[in-house]
């Protein structure tokens, strides 16, 4: 792993605090975030991860102010570069878009539109931010030095996205992703259709590139193998909430949170065969949450006081967050048995 | 690319003659299992008016004769197919000596004119409101007049036609309300006479229009919607396009696709209504031509307008196929 250069010193370039979304259903509404809070900052690259549903794309999408019906935020704050994204007006938000926050999208095989060719693709988010390009020398000049950050060959200026790999899809959409370097650039699951090879490159190409420009980054995925090579920081949502929020190396070495332990412990092994064990514990309805702590249905160490009370976000270390009672000092001895419990197991 | 090779133009081309073969081959057969005889027929109806017509049996010879009635059917056959390839549908019986090519001639401009000018009209006003009832922008009243506006889908078009002649042509006199021009005007290319016909063309074009438009925008609505759900559009709403330009480049652009393959199936379709209508409107195209025939049992124009309208038909339709590569990028028609 290389040298973090993102202390604490480092400059915020995204704030999102109390971040909610729900999506209506006739039964109710289902909380898909709950009152997430958590700093990007700069250069630095952070993973969310969770299961399938815990709610990491519906939080990347209402960063994006991209919730699609019935889905809708219903408060927080986003700040980029201080700006507060939820407070722009329809044209200041087109305006913003791309140039403060970019996506690289979950589907590259269907993100990009069949009938345009891939130039044209490139061309529209520019002139549609910049203005028409008169110089139409330079602006191919400026997309052969994007196709060259991502690694593409320049004969692929004029092809259409059938005419593509998936590989070099999500390659076309990286470049895009970057072509107005943006403060901020979400990977929502850039690489999880692609084959580990591929997936692989894909992930070193979009860190290259994140280097060279000096953007921020959030890598969505399940995929903790492939995380723990690209990340700074990792975020691990469950259910809507934000769990734990830690260094990459913490989390592998040291996970705090009983789920963030579970989690790591099923990635599956190419060297030995383990059981699974996060099945244990049942799941709550996500309409109506349990009170106190969202995991404690299924966590091995929940007592009394995890019904009661909501456990608070604990900083444990610089850029080290969990959300678990166990780390509160006045339950120190509970700490020290559940430890030993794993320890043990 | 999207690309034709010579390879498939040819393949295309063969299948095109193929289809105006077996077309020939049936428009000859039908006529001939039919009951009756065309030629007795007219003797009778001469008879009919005259009172007596002296030695009817030999005319009746002597016109089978002429028309190769007595020859083996096969040499009819043969004669037949030499003559439509060289562009000869031979006589009208009705009307004899008008050959079928002299009637067709001065009946297929006006029916192609009027087709190609309703088509274009039905095709863009249907898909444009298609488009905006499933656009999330498109202002609530519009959304309340556009399907208000395609009730009349549901009505045969030659009932929209009576009902659009009786209000604007008998009861208000806006229109004409038969005949492609005005009578005593002789067709010329001035502006007098374009707008004569451009006045006699409206309701029947209107007729084919309003029955017709519903249908393409609820087809178009119904594609829309889906796009609407592609990971592409979510795409270009991250990518801060303006909304108009997602509207027609991201959306319009792909969801017109499967409408022209509908448009290419339609065609015969569209030519049946097609006739109805001239007839309501006494409009002197092709559907004018061919009821006549059929009701003076006129075998030659039968079969001369029958294959002249298929093979607009299939004209229009390998048009249709050719062009679908530049319409759509993933089709390519080069052969492998």
């Amino acid at each position: 792993m290389s040298e973090k250069r993102n202390g604490s010193g480092s400059r915020t370039v995204l704030k999102v605090e109390k971040l909610r979304i729900h999506y209506a259903t006739p039964q109710g509404d289902v909380i898909a975030v709950s009152d997430i809070s958590f700093n990007l900052y700069e250069g630095e690259t952070l993973g969310l991860v969770g299961e399938s549903g815990c709610g990491k794309s519906t939080t990347a999408y209402g960063i994006l102010q991209l919730v699609q019906p019935p889905g809708y935020i219903v408060n927080g704050s986003i700040e980029v570069d201080g700006t507060e994204v939820l407070n722009l007006g329809e044209e200041d938000l087109r305006k913003f878009r791309w140039t403060g926050l970019s996506l690289i999208p979950q589907g590259a095989m269907n993100s990009l539109n069949p009938t345009m060719r891939v130039k044209d693709q490139i061309i529209d988010v520019i002139e549609s931010h910049e203005g028409r390009q008169r110089d139409r020398e330079a602006l191919r000049e400026r997309i052969f030095e994007l196709f060259q950050n991502v690694g593409l060959p320049n004969r692929i200026y004029n092809m259409y996205p059938h005419e593509l790999s998936g590989g070099m899809k999500q390659r076309v959409c990286i470049a895009m992703g970057v072509a107005l370097h943006p403060t901020v650039v979400i990977a929502d699951e850039a690489t999880s259709a692609l084959d580990v090879v591929v997936q692989r490159i894909v992930a070193q190409t979009l860190i290259k590139v994140k280097d060279e420009i000096g953007v921020s980054l959030i890598v969505i995925g399940h995929d903790m193998g492939l995380l723990a090579q690209i990340v700074d920081r990792i975020a691990v949502m469950y259910a809507g909430k934000m769990v734990e929020i830690a260094p990459v190396n913490n989390v592998y070495a040291k996970p705090l949170h009983p789920y963030t332990q579970l989690l790591i412990d099923s990635i599956p092994s190419i060297k030995e065969r383990k059981p699974l064990k996060i099945t244990e514990g049942i799941t709550h309805d996500p309409r109506n949450p349990p009170s106190g702590c969202i995991f404690r249905l299924r966590c091995p160490f929940a007592w009394q006081h995890c019904a009661e009370v909501e456990p608070p976000q604990i900083m444990i270390e610089d850029l080290h967050e969990v959300a678990c009672h166990l780390y509160d000092e006045q339950f120190a001895e509970r700490r020290a048995n559940a430890l030993a419990t794993i320890a043990n197991s | 690319m999207g690309g034709i090779s010579l390879n498939y133009l040819v393949r295309r081309l063969l299948v095109f003659f193929l289809t105006l073969w077996v077309a020939a081959t049936l428009i000859f057969i039908i006529p001939r299992l039919a009951p009756g005889d065309p030629i007795a027929a007219m003797v009778a109806r001469l008879s009919y008016q005259a009172g007596f017509v002296e030695n009817s049996n030999a005319i009746i010879e002597g016109w089978k004769e002429r028309f190769g009635l007595n020859d083996p059917v096969y040499v009819q056959y043969v004669r037949f197919l030499g003559g439509l390839l060289q562009g000869d549908l031979g006589y009208s019986m009705a009307r004899f000596p008008a050959t079928v090519t002299e009637l067709v001639g001065r009946a297929l401009p006006w029916t192609i004119g009027l087709v190609g000018i309703s088509t274009v009209i039905f095709f863009v006003v249907g898909n444009l409101c298609g488009a905006l009832l499933a656009w999330k922008r498109t202002p609530r009243l519009a959304k309340v007049v556009i399907p208000m506006s395609m009730i009349f889908t549901s009505i045969p078009p030659l009932l929209a036609g009576l009902l659009l002649s009786y209000t604007f042509a008998f009861l208000l006199g806006w229109f004409p309300q038969s005949y492609s021009y005005g009578f005593g005007m002789t067709p010329a290319l001035n502006l007098e006479f374009i707008l004569n016909v451009i006045h006699h063309g409206t309701l029947p074009a209107m007729a084919i229009v309003l029955v017709t438009f519903g249908y393409w925008a609820l087809g178009m609505r119904g594609m829309m919607v889906t796009i609407e759900g592609e990971d592409y559009m979510i795409l270009a709403q991250a990518k801060g396009l303006k909304p108009f330009y997602v509207l027609y480049r991201y959306m319009i652009r792909n969801a017109i696709l499967p409408q022209m393959t509908a448009l290419a199936v339609s065609i015969g379709t569209l030519v049946n209504g097609v006739v109805l209508v001239e007839v309501i409107f006494n409009y002197n195209g092709m559907g004018t031509l061919i009821v006549t025939a059929l009701r003076e049992q006129d075998f030659g124009l039968i079969q001369g307008t029958a294959f002249i309208l298929i093979t607009t038909s299939a004209l229009a339709v390998l048009i249709i196929d050719l062009s679908y590569p530049l319409i759509d990028p993933r089709i390519s028609l080069e052969g492998r």
